[in-house]
């Protein structure tokens, strides 16, 4: 079978089912809209109810599902291509809970700050909890068993912080919602913080993802091939800080998007990271564009955050993988 | 060499702490809403003076009593789990264990406000039991190694916080009590609590005890357990259901206080030596310490506000988690 054609065939075929899940995500939901009325509203102002609801509620949230599931499946991507660990994930890897600590600690701390800076917040947060299980994580010999532990450690770690500020101050509720990792309040404001975080960390990721796939050789090979493995480390850590952080500041800690797409990917489009970035990318837009619809059907006519289906959905793939370690050995 | 010094003399060690829990009782009685001096408590409990009594008996003696019970199971619960996975890092918390207490008892504080008091500790010990039968399900089928035992937990763990999340956000009723219990606090507990811990204990410490040398053979490695005779899948099992009950029961009444299992056994392992015989009594000892030293800190720190004790937990276990990965780190 012809690789390229087989790669263009499925990236035409991701492509097509993402473009009807975002008419979906913008047609279901608890006012049922036409998905012709939907397109419609997007292209004609009619200045009609529909396209009320449409330009102000759903077309953020759905762009939002789609900046911040590719965001966290490149950055799973990046970090299982940095660590080499088939687990490695935003979640495991503790940047969803130090950029949750981080975020609810400046609500509390600062109650009048705006969403911009509690992305600096979160980013913070997320560099300090990825440091953490990182530093750790990155001296040789690292199974994918211990990074688990120790990213579960961690993550209590923070989110006992966590909860210890939400218990000691009563203003529990808005942030008890956004900790779930929910999207359904997400306005144009958020589109607009995350927006540069995607184009920026998300197009440096394109253009390094041949050092990318070198770095996943492993130290001794890059350096031998002659590439600076430190000087891509640092950037790839700050990319995936950038994308992970950002997200986690306006969804809140949405798990497993991280974990599930790049190994998804991998097995569609191969090793190379010049397909796997990009691929990631559109496929993570695609499963949290998706999630979303679902998310909406849980407790119909009521929103549930999207984190619970991702869960829901992550915990079966989590297994797997974790099989699939036992079987390879 | 003091590190050998320590563990030529185990039994010594284990009843220096048992004095430093003892100690800890004593001045944990004495801090609340009414300071008593230290020789006032022991005066009390010797029935010399009846000054305090009221205070003492009623409220102070139940909540330490409960702080050491539960302590002792959740750190001997630790030192089982690390030995049978085979990693410093197990511990009922991180295995999901824990977790699936903490989501029965949400659904039990946020639907059925208005049960009797008595039917949350029995849910949360439901709780626990269903993930850890799970968990053995998982584990017996496919035989699995150690550390998928390890994963799998970590997935089951991973679910019930998703619904715990759910809870949180569906029924957002009583949130704050909900937190607090998932937290882990000793807050007005009394003796109708010991009443539910105590048969527990009573029922798995012995059988652990007495399964302690069949621990010091899972540690070999099931090829070496088999051949000295012994089930190794078997053993496995029997001891994962004791640890898993042991934590179970706790939790249901002190709530999912994390980082005790965790840390009390490596406490207990610099102490007296990896000999499960040694092990295991002072990891109960360290981890009642812990508990203690968090509640009466708890209190301490800023009244009338009182930091519940899971929080503290975390925050005295954490910094010397950090240090443990640190050092596996460096053996690598």
């Amino acid at each position: 079978m012809n690789v390229s054609g087989n790669r263009f065939v499925i990236f035409i075929t991701a492509f097509i089912l993402f473009i009807a899940g975002i008419g979906l995500n913008l047609s279901v939901g608890a006012s049922h809209i036409s998905f012709a009325a939907a397109l419609k509203s997007l292209v004609v102002l009619d200045h009609s109810k529909e396209q009320l609801i449409i330009t102000t509620l759903r077309l953020p949230r759905t762009l939002i599902a789609v900046f911040v599931g590719a965001n966290l499946a490149v950055a799973g991507a990046l970090m299982q291509a940095m660590s080499r660990n088939p687990l490695a994930s935003p979640q495991l890897f503790g940047v969803n809970a130090g950029a949750s600590l981080a975020v609810v600690a400046s609500i509390v701390l600062f109650p009048h700050l705006n969403a911009f800076s509690s992305v600096g917040f979160a980013l913070i947060g997320a560099a300090t909890g990825g440091f953490i299980v990182y530093s750790f994580s990155s001296s040789g010999g690292m199974t994918p068993v211990k990074l688990a532990l120790i990213g579960m450690a961690v993550h209590l770690f923070l989110s006992s912080f966590t909860q210890g500020i939400i218990i000691l101050n009563e203003s529990a509720g808005d942030v008890l919602y956004w900790m779930t990792g929910a999207i359904d309040g997400s306005n144009w404001q958020d589109v607009s913080v995350v927006l540069p975080f995607t184009i920026i960390g998300i197009g440096l990721a394109v253009i390094f993802s041949g050092a990318v796939s070198i770095l996943g050789l492993g130290d001794e090979t890059a350096k031998g091939l002659g590439q600076n493995t430190k000087g891509i480390k640092a950037l790839v850590s700050i990319l995936i800080l950038i994308l992970a952080g950002s997200s986690v500041a306006v969804a809140g800690p949405i798990g497993f998007v991280g974990l599930m797409v790049p190994h998804i990917v991998r097995k569609l489009a191969g090793e190379n990271y010049k397909f796997v970035i990009p691929f990631t990318a559109l496929f993570g837009a695609l499963l949290l564009v998706y999630a979303d619809v679902l998310a909406r059907f849980i407790a119909f006519p009521y929103e549930s955050p999207v984190g619970i289906v991702t869960a829901v959905l992550g915990t079966p793939f989590f297994l797997y993988l974790a099989r699939k370690e036992r079987n390879s050995r | 060499m003091k590190k050998s010094l320590h563990i030529k003399h185990p039994y010594m060690m284990i009843i220096f702490l048992f004095l430093v829990m003892i100690a800890c009782v004593i001045i944990s009685m004495g801090y609340g809403a009414l300071y008593i001096a230290p020789g006032d408590v022991l005066k009390n409990l010797f029935g010399i003076s009846g000054e305090y009594q009221f205070i003492i008996q009623k409220y102070r003696l139940a909540r330490v009593i409960l702080a050491v019970l539960a302590g002792a199971g959740l750190g001997v619960s630790g030192a089982i789990l690390q030995g049978v996975i085979r990693n410093p890092l197990a511990s009922p918390d991180v295995i999901g264990i824990t977790k699936g207490a903490s989501l029965a008892a949400m659904v039990v504080i946020l639907i059925f406000p208005a049960v009797p008091l008595i039917v949350l500790p029995l849910s949360a010990f439901a709780g626990a039991g269903l993930v850890a039968v799970l968990l053995i399900i998982f584990v017996r089928k496919k035989n699995a190694r150690p550390s998928t035992i390890a994963l799998v937990g970590i997935a089951l763990g991973s679910v019930c916080h998703a619904g715990m999340q759910y809870m949180m956000v569906k029924f957002p009723g009583d949130v704050n009590a909900a937190l607090i219990w998932v937290t882990g606090s000793l807050w007005g507990r009394n003796w109708d609590e010991i009443k539910l811990l105590a048969p527990w204990l009573m029922i798995f410490l012995p059988i652990l005890f007495f399964l302690a040398s069949k621990l010091d053979l899972m540690s070999l490695g099931d090829e070496l357990v088999d051949g000295l005779g012994e089930r190794s899948a078997r053993l496995r099992f029997i001891l994962i259901f004791a640890a898993v009950g042991l934590a179970g029961s706790c939790v249901a009444v002190v709530g999912s206080i994390g980082f005790i299992g965790l840390i009390a056994p490596h406490i207990a392992r610099r102490l007296v030596g990896t000999k499960s015989k040694h092990l295991l009594p002072a990891s109960g000892l360290a981890g009642s310490i812990i508990l203690l030293a968090s509640d009466t800190l708890g209190r301490g720190l800023m009244p009338p506000v009182e930091i519940p004790a899971g929080i503290l937990t975390a925050i005295l276990g954490a910094p010397y988690f950090l240090y443990l990965l640190k050092q596996e780190a460096r053996k690598k």
